[in-house]
């Protein structure tokens, strides 16, 4: 369900959209065609009593009071469990994004593109994540001249301008007694061929290391079949390179082939890859070759999402059994359905329990389990778990006599892990050239590690 | 936004930045300012500072002019005058040997809004295309669209739409994308920026150099572009063809919605882009940003409109994690209704009936309420799951079973004994008013085959005077009227008793208006009441329904990549899954009230309209018709909304007068 409280008929029948974005950290509006405005809302947990911590105005065709609106309205929809990513009041719309206890919104009077204004909202979420760490209120009012300096850089009149924060930095006047370096301080980006990258980067030691990171999403039935799995791959490199190296990166022919879609049968599929905009796509469409000339420091290379049945690498089987009034037993065993060699570490099995149970027991054939009470879990922890292996886990809960009369949900169990040295889809790195004009000699890094990513199995309970 | 000790503050904040000790150590005076704009973004109205802040703006340190800035443009349009003092600063910053000081003094002369600066403004915009830096274009284009939207009546000069025109081939790629938007702007009243072939052409060529969002600018535009010939067109789709499957959810869903749009007429090519997308929009549907899925599931619904089959094998990818919030858990239920067939139904039956228990009761309602959409063509499993799902006494799933047996019986009726026998001791679980009411107009029109039906109605009737609601009422008078007309035995007693209270006792003018009709229509005799009553049944010979025709893909075309479908979609679902007419009424949807209440306003027309005894006996059996369509047509109980009140209100009274001018009219005559 969505907003048609009254105000369904809002929504602007504007053939066209305009592609311009319109968040709401409250900000003035971007976008010619579209009026955006962002603001950044903070609840304050105790009374839902909101403020809006910064404001960009981009446009000024949409009020900057309207923002009052969008607390009462969200706390309404969400009343009428009608919760929704837009919401309209009058002819303006809400687009939010909720990032921990910040609200980040745009606004528009347009029939704008949704997609794109949430793509642009989560942009914005990156580069104060960069920038600050983390992204929440303290650290808002903390730098904040440094938010507005960013909201004037990324968007202007309400049209997305400048979203790379490598670039980015180059535009941020830091905060700071940096006076004299920010006034003579010209961005070499501006003119330069090479956006990602300044002129003039030094390092004493060369080196490259290159990560490949593959997540695991799994969800199993309660009876045990797969539903869906599919691994999110991602290559991060951190580049402490001098000069303007040209690199080029051989992966195996296996998966090359999946992404280019040749030879469908054999390879894995490789669909949503995404590459760096460093990397040279014309030359990877002929004759796939990764080759780029890297941003300094770290960045992400490219993403890859394979869909396809991955044999859950730990398995497990529970037996979870309620007594009203009495007791919760719970059996669960893990198995480790990987390569003997291969040994997964932090292994973390969280078994959901319900709100009113007691006096916990455990019996665990290795690790720890521990009870959570304010999450309602039990965490079994394993620090080294070899493959083949296979562990049994007992607990035992009390219930009270009086039971908790509301419905509870039903949490499905979920698994934590990482696998060093091993990759799931079987991405391999063959070789990494550096080429550099002043013919440095420089060593690349590889690490490879596969680890859990929503990684669920329901219960029968 | 109040905040205690504003003016302190303030008074605070203007006795610091006047103090020539702040002035004369950059830092300090920086930090002053600093906390300006800090209490400025609490919400206190620090305008009163503006002069000092004016004064503040001279400076050669640019993270000062950036804290000044940001202050003036929050308050310039308040102090117009002051504004001018500024002017003279920026104007010499747009002179600097710095390309960001140039960009910032430009771009933030254009954020004044004053439409009183532009004639210090159009100078340097000018000089401002012709600057080296590509920073300062960017900034410069865009402000003549800024300047443009202060004065929307004025023309620009014709030198700089050409000047801009030119642009498009800058180099720099933010300065051609910034070129579009301002053009767009400023040429709205003439339809936006002429798209002709060589400026098409230009722009395709260099797509790949723009970032997203001057991918999905340039995308937009181009959807006005008709190519001359097949040739040309086929050259467009195949250049494009590497855009259509972007992981960018946004550039891939303009690039579909450019391709949609050239290749309206030809439908081939738009199925074969349906196909093509179909993976990127999956993927866009796993994406890590519940907002970006909810998009795509969204936009995914529109194209099932037209290609039902299109993702029949991927149905897995709709399941629900635990995790997601209940609004795309809703909208991936109603994919899994479109995508259910001969093979996955077990599957997905199976899936939706582990959402009926899920703790969030509107979830565990859609999850229900699909099961019963899916029932229309596979009645018998779902009914069993149906069923099953009143064996766990929870009252929302109860209202929500029940109310969905009645929407699947109107359209099936075949299904109507095993409703039937479901239907035992439910009563005793229901407590909202949907649910009661469900019950209610299935135990009056399946009355003769629920042995327990009578029993029912009576506890109901005994305790009609502590009934708040206005719907169960009526609902309650139609359902005893034609439970009387199959087993008058057992009814007549009760129904004596409802039709007094409801005549003699009841406050509320549409429940005794319809006592009283029901009242005059058993005078009129047994078999015009059954008419009336009985007359609206669906028809028994309608059979399993498969799957809905495909509509063609212009019917939704143009909103694809819009905000429409993120809220559209679901409403459309919902008045859908309500299958039969009689239930309109309950349908809390404010258009659905309006008409109701407009048919009520009809009844009243004919009473008032009537001035012959001819007309007047026409118009009785009106009343009757109407009231046989929608028989809670009095009822106001869902609602009407202010603004749709005011709307009818206004309409009605405007009626009145007109009927009342004819009146004079007709008395002068």
């Amino acid at each position: 369900g969505v907003c048609h409280s009254g105000s369904s008929a809002s929504i602007s029948p504007y053939p066209v959209a305009s592609s311009s974005v319109t968040p709401t950290l409250t900000m003035s509006p971007f976008a010619t065609s579209m009026n955006l405005l962002y603001c950044l809302l903070s609840p304050h947990l105790s009374n839902f009593a909101s403020k809006v911590l910064i404001c960009r105005n981009y446009k000024g065709d949409v009020d900057m009071s309207e923002i009052d609106h969008f607390m009462p309205l969200l706390m309404q929809h969400e009343e009428e469990g009608l919760l929704c990513p837009v919401m309209s009041h009058g002819n303006v719309h809400f687009m939010w994004i909720k990032h921990s206890n910040l609200y980040l919104v745009a606004t528009t009077n347009k029939n704008s593109n949704a997609s794109l204004v949430y793509a642009f909202l989560y942009k914005l979420v990156e580069v104060f994540t960069e920038y600050f760490k983390e992204l929440e209120e303290e650290s808002i009012q903390d730098n904040f001249v440094v938010v507005y300096e960013l909201l004037d850089e990324l968007m202007d009149f309400g049209f997305p301008q400048t979203t790379d924060s490598k670039i980015l930095q180059e535009y941020i006047t830091q905060e700071g007694a940096k006076l004299e370096v920010a006034k003579s301080k010209v961005p070499t980006t501006v003119t330069n061929a090479v956006s990602w990258r300044s002129e003039g980067i030094k390092y004493k030691k060369n080196e490259v290391f290159i990560d490949v990171i593959e997540s695991i999403n799994v969800l199993v039935n309660a009876n045990g079949s797969v539903m869906s799995s599919d691994i999110v791959g991602s290559i991060k490199l951190k580049t402490m390179l001098s000069g303007m190296p040209e690199l080029r990166l051989g992966l195996n022919d296996r998966v090359l082939f999946g992404l280019t879609g040749r030879d469908k049968g054999k390879t894995v599929m490789m669909e949503d890859v995404k590459f760096h905009q460093c990397v040279r796509l014309s030359r990877f469409e002929s004759d796939r070759t990764i080759s780029f000339i890297p941003p300094d420091g770290e960045s992400e290379l490219m993403s890859y999402r394979i869909n396809t049945h991955v044999k859950p690498l730990i398995w497990i089987e529970s037996v979870i059994e309620k007594f009203s009034h009495s007791r919760v037993e719970i059996m669960v065993k893990a198995k480790g359905q990987f390569k003997k060699q291969s040994v997964a570490n932090n292994v973390e099995v969280r078994v959901p329990v319900p709100s009113d149970a007691d006096s916990p027991k455990f019996k665990t054939s290795t690790g720890n389990a521990k009870y959570v009470p304010e999450k309602n879990l039990v965490v079994w922890t394993i620090k080294s778990f070899p493959g083949g292996k296979e562990f049994l886990m007992r607990a035992h809960f009390g219930l009270p006599s009086v039971e908790n009369e509301e419905a509870e949900s039903k949490p499905p169990i979920t698994v934590k892990f990482e696998i060093p040295y091993f990759t799931v889809s079987g991405i391999q790195v063959r070789y990494m050239k550096i080429i550099e004009k002043s013919g440095y000699q420089a060593l690349p890094w590889v690490r490879y590690i596969t680890q859990s990513g929503d990684y669920q199995l329901r219960t029968n309970v | 936004m109040p905040y205690l000790g504003g003016e302190e503050t303030v008074r605070e904040l203007r006795r610091a930045l006047s103090n020539p000790n702040v002035q004369s150590d950059p830092l300090r005076y920086r930090n002053t300012i600093l906390k300006v704009i800090r209490t400025m973004s609490q919400g206190v109205d620090v305008s009163g500072l503006f002069s000092e802040m004016v004064k503040a703006c001279a400076t050669v340190d640019v993270v000062q002019k950036k804290l000044v800035y940001v202050f003036l443009c929050s308050y310039a349009t308040l102090n117009p005058e002051l504004s001018l003092l500024v002017i003279n600063t920026l104007r010499k910053d747009c002179q600097d040997p710095n390309p960001m000081v140039r960009s910032l003094a430009l771009r933030n002369m254009t954020n004044l809004r004053l439409p009183s600066l532009v004639e210090y403004v159009e100078q340097p915009l000018t000089a401002g295309l012709r600057d080296r830096a590509a920073c300062v274009r960017r900034v410069a284009v865009l402000g003549w669209a800024k300047l443009h939207n202060l004065h929307p009546s004025s023309e620009i000069d014709a030198a700089v739409v050409n000047e801009l025109y030119s642009l498009l081939r800058d180099p720099d790629p933010v300065v051609m994308v910034n070129c579009l938007r301002a053009l767009e702007e400023i040429l709205k009243e003439e339809g936006g920026i002429a798209i002709n072939k060589p400026i098409t052409h230009h722009l395709l060529n260099r797509l790949k150099e723009c970032d997203i969002w001057g991918q999905s600018e340039v995308l937009r535009v181009l959807q006005r572009y008709r190519p001359q010939s097949e040739d040309e067109l086929f050259d467009i789709l195949s250049l494009l063809d590497s855009f259509l499957v972007s992981p960018h959810p946004p550039v891939m869903a303009a690039t579909l919605s450019l391709f949609l749009s050239i290749s309206s007429n030809l439908p081939v090519i738009s199925l074969a882009a349906l196909e093509r997308v179909s993976g990127p929009l999956l993927a866009a549907c796993g994406s890590g940003s519940r907002e970006m899925r909810f998009a795509a599931v969204c936009h995914i619904q529109l194209l099932l409109r037209s290609v039902p089959g299109l993702l029949g094998p991927h149905y897995k990818r709709f399941f629900c994690g635990y995790a997601e919030p209940a609004y795309i858990k809703e909208r991936k239920m109603q994919v899994l209704v479109e995508l259910v067939n001969d093979e996955n139904v077990a599957m997905i039956l199976d899936e939706l009936k582990g959402y009926c228990t899920d703790v969030n009761t509107d979830t565990a309602q859609a999850a229900i309420s699909a099961i019963g959409r899916i029932g229309r063509s596979y009645s018998d499993r779902c009914l069993q799951i149906l069923t099953g799902l009143l064996g766990l006494k929870q009252d929302h799933i109860t209202s929500a079973v029940v109310q969905t047996m009645r929407d699947l019986v109107w359209v099936c009726p075949q299904c109507s004994d095993t409703v039937c026998l479901a239907l035992d001791g439910c009563e005793e679980t229901l407590q909202d008013i949907q649910g009661r009411q469900a019950l209610l107009w299935l135990l009056g029109v399946y009355g003769e085959r629920i042995s327990t039906a009578p029993y029912t109605l009576e506890v109901l009737i005994d305790r009609v005077r502590s009934e708040a609601s206005l719907g169960i009422k009526m609902e309650l008078l139609t359902a005893t009227m034609r439970l009387f007309l199959c087993r008058p035995a057992e009814t007549q007693d009760m129904l004596g008793r409802l039709l007094h209270y409801c005549i003699e006792e009841e406050t509320d003018m549409c429940v005794r208006d319809q006592a009283l009709l029901y009242y005059r229509l058993l005078h009129c005799g047994i078999e015009k009441t059954r008419e009336v009553l009985q007359g609206r049944r669906s028809d028994p010979s309608l059979g399993v329904l498969i799957g809905r025709p495909a509509k063609p893909v212009s019917q939704w075309a143009r909103c694809f990549n819009t905000l429409e479908p993120l809220s559209q979609g679901a409403v459309e679902a919902e008045s859908d899954s309500r299958g039969s007419p009689e239930h309109v009424t309950y349908n809390s949807k404010p258009n659905a009230d309006l008409s109701d209440t407009l048919s009520c306003s009809h009844i009243e027309e004919v009473h008032s309209g009537s001035d012959s005894a001819m007309r007047c006996s026409d118009s009785s059996t009106n009343v009757l018709a109407s009231s046989i369509a929608a028989p809670l047509s009095l009822s106001l109980s869902p609602a009407v909304s202010p603004e749709d009140f005011e709307h009818l209100w206004l309409q009605r009274q405007a009626l009145h007068t007109e009927r009342g001018n004819e009146m004079e009219g007709y008395i002068e005559n």
